[in-house]
């Protein structure tokens, strides 16, 4: 069997580890609504309507010479109808790129401009 | 502006490592038991997963920070989430006690530990092959 010393480690593991996942699980949960209070436009917010269509906008500028005109798919792009993945995972691939295959936008698009072109991708769907 | 997807693609590959590194010296130092070094093993083990917790911190803080605080998603971002959660509670629980227990340990709970190491070492390869198949594959993207 386990000797003191073994359970007194495992109970201070536990309560280590539980600690450290509710304070990250927390941190993540006030950092998600800081940003999303942030990237909240500070005039009249855009209808879920108007906000793809500013996406559609984006689209057309830079992805559909890949990704086609209706997003179905390039030559060396894939379509991007049906995608499943949130919109997060969506917004970190347009900021960060696929590493030799598609660049980053996170220069030539804000953080709103990205959340219309997300909201454009989930009109595909 | 800091370059999140970087750090995180960079920080992540050393708990990763270092807990695969560790589990295979446990190992080693356990079934060779009379190698000249099995003791030096087993401290380069404990190092090892003590180095490799304090790194997934850095990991962890790295990746929220790329994600903007999205804890759990969908596709491969949402598997990377589902193995990494339970990975680093893990390595957090299993170096803590390493570092209390040190040499002390019986034979039942030197078991207990080595089968949760390998766990944990299953987890975590399983989240950085997600992690992975995010940033090559674009990450579910069909």
């Amino acid at each position: 069997m386990m000797t003191p010393l073994e359970i007194k480690g495992a109970m201070a593991a536990v309560i280590t580890s539980a600690v450290i996942l509710v304070a990250t699980f927390t941190a993540g949960g006030i950092y998600r609504n800081r940003y999303e209070t942030e990237t909240q436009p500070a005039t009249e917010p855009l209808t879920p309507e108007k906000l793809a269509a500013k996406g559609r906008s984006f689209f057309f500028q830079s992805c559909a010479h890949c990704h086609g005109q209706d997003a179905d798919g390039g030559e060396d792009a894939p379509s991007l109808r049906k995608l499943q993945i949130s919109g997060a995972h969506m917004a970190l691939v347009i900021r960060s790129g696929i590493k030799g295959e598609m660049p980053s936008f996170a220069k030539k698009y804000n953080e709103q401009d990205v959340t219309a072109i997300v909201a454009y991708l989930k009109t595909l769907r | 502006m800091i370059p999140w997807d970087k750090l995180h693609g960079a920080i992540t590959h050393f708990p990763i490592a270092l807990l695969l590194f560790s589990t295979a010296c446990d190992f080693v130092s356990i079934t060779l038991k009379k190698l000249p070094f099995a003791r030096e093993l087993r401290l380069v083990s404990l190092y090892a997963l003590a180095i490799a917790a304090l790194a997934s911190l850095g990991a962890v803080i790295s990746g929220i920070a790329l994600s903007k605080g999205d804890m759990w998603g969908r596709g491969d971002f949402g598997w990377h989430h589902r193995f990494v959660w339970p990975a680093f509670g893990l390595l957090v629980a299993l170096a803590v006690w390493r570092l209390v227990v040190r040499e002390a340990t019986s034979r039942f709970g030197l078991c207990v530990y080595l089968c949760l190491m390998c766990l944990a070492a299953g987890l975590i390869a399983a989240a950085g092959y997600f992690g992975g198949e995010l940033l090559l594959s674009g990450g579910g993207v069909p």
